[in-house]
């Protein structure tokens, strides 16, 4: 690492952690960050020095209910065999922190009825299948089926992402129906991404979906694309 | 520059890997320990209770995720959980403002109210020392404009809005404060 870059990296890994990047800035800078070890460490070095400051607040009761969730949550969790696959991946860090707390219910070719082809089935766990996702063989539709009735705060919407094989960053397929079914036209970029999805996820977002185009809420479900026939 | 006594992170190092190895107690024991401290800090940014619950359940489930990742990380415990906090916040926080204004639920006296005991702040006094000794060194709107940005999440524009100096200003006090800061603690 040559001074100049550190010199460039230094104000940048400061500015990042104070929150003063501007939106774009500071999605570079957490890109560059997943490559660039000189970055994380620039980063991790502005944490260090500047903790302090958060730490001068007066902590805070947390409500009872707030610890229960996170326990069912991470009791819910089951590590798959997806993780290793989506190590270095760029969308990392979104993965890593949300992912695995839904698992695929895989429905064999027999359950395919043209003219879709189920692409996967997510819930919370094998037990409680929520939507199942089907798509027609040109991929210009998507059919979600709501299997279990929604109880949840109104103000939130769930949506659904095509996760690329090739680590690229989640593709919107847009916000999934709390009952009955919904029909979704695909574009030719969201088709190919339900084409090339290994993972179908779920996050939970503001109503009306994510302000940016990429996920910005928990992810609360993972499942596997079916490998169809 | 000072840290955080060696027990302390050590401790909370050792939760950490405790969470690695899919020991919920290990996150229940951080949960106690850190909770408090890392709502206070949501909160001071999201400015509501209900969303600062929900961002502090995300910064669990996040930290339980991502403790197999700290050993590669090598900063301190405290700080690193503390980073998971305060980015939840700041990008729910932005994606908020894009949709609708931000409703203020809470007058800002409340924000600061505290209802938890201060024990783990405590711990890291060292540090916070070494920090003020530096940012008593700034000029007093470098140092104001600094702790704004950091503590309550505010952007350059925010920041300007809220001292009522020009944006220009305000990013040359922030940028040439953290320069001084980092001079400071590095000496």
């Amino acid at each position: 690492m040559n001074y100049d870059r550190q010199d460039l990296l230094e104000p940048l890994a400061a500015e990042f952690v104070v929150g003063t990047l501007r939106e774009g800035a500071r999605r570079r800078f957490q890109r560059l960050c997943t490559v660039l070890p000189a970055a994380r460490a620039a980063r991790t070095r502005w944490e260090d020095r500047l903790a302090a400051l958060a730490l001068t607040l007066a902590p805070l009761t947390p409500r009872a209910q707030t610890w229960q969730a996170i326990h069912r949550q991470i009791t819910a969790t089951k590590v798959t065999s997806i993780e290793p696959r989506l190590r270095r991946r760029l969308w990392l860090p979104l993965a890593a922190a949300a992912a695995i707390l839904g698992i695929a219910v895989w429905l064999g070719p027999r359950l395919l009825s043209p003219p879709t082809q189920v692409v996967a089935v997510l819930g919370a766990d094998t037990q409680h299948p929520q939507w199942r996702i089907e798509r027609t063989p040109d991929a210009h539709q998507l059919r979600v089926t709501t299997l279990a009735a929604m109880t949840s705060n109104p103000q939130k919407a769930f949506e659904l992402w095509a996760l690329p094989r090739d680590g690229k960053p989640p593709v919107s397929l847009g916000l999934l129906p709390r009952a009955g079914n919904a029909t979704y036209p695909l574009s030719n970029a969201q088709g190919a991404a339900v084409l090339a999805a290994g993972n179908l996820a779920v996050s939970v977002e503001p109503a009306g979906g994510s302000p940016t185009g990429a996920p910005t809420g928990p992810v609360i479900m993972v499942g596997a694309v079916v490998v169809s026939s | 520059m000072a840290t955080m006594s060696d027990t302390d992170s050590g401790e909370l190092e050792q939760l950490l890997g405790r969470c690695a190895a899919q020991d919920p107690t290990a996150l229940e024991q951080l949960y106690q320990r850190v909770a408090g401290i890392l709502l206070a800090i949501v909160m001071r940014i999201l400015r509501q209770r209900d969303l600062a619950e929900d961002a502090l359940q995300d910064v669990f489930v996040r930290i339980w995720l991502q403790s197999r990742q700290y050993d590669q990380i090598r900063g301190r415990p405290l700080a690193w959980m503390i980073s998971i906090a305060r980015y939840r916040a700041i990008d729910l926080v932005r994606a908020q403002r894009r949709m609708v204004p931000l409703i203020e639920e809470d007058l800002p006296a409340q924000l600061i109210a505290s209802d938890a005991d201060t024990s783990e702040a405590g711990e890291s006094s060292r540090t916070q020392s070494a920090l003020q000794h530096c940012l008593d060194m700034l000029s007093a709107p470098q140092q104001q404009c600094l702790v704004l940005a950091y503590q309550e999440g505010l952007s350059h524009e925010a920041v300007a809005t809220s001292l009522g100096h020009p944006l220009g200003t305000v990013k040359s006090w922030i940028r040439r404060g953290l320069q001084s800061l980092r001079k400071c603690l590095e000496s």
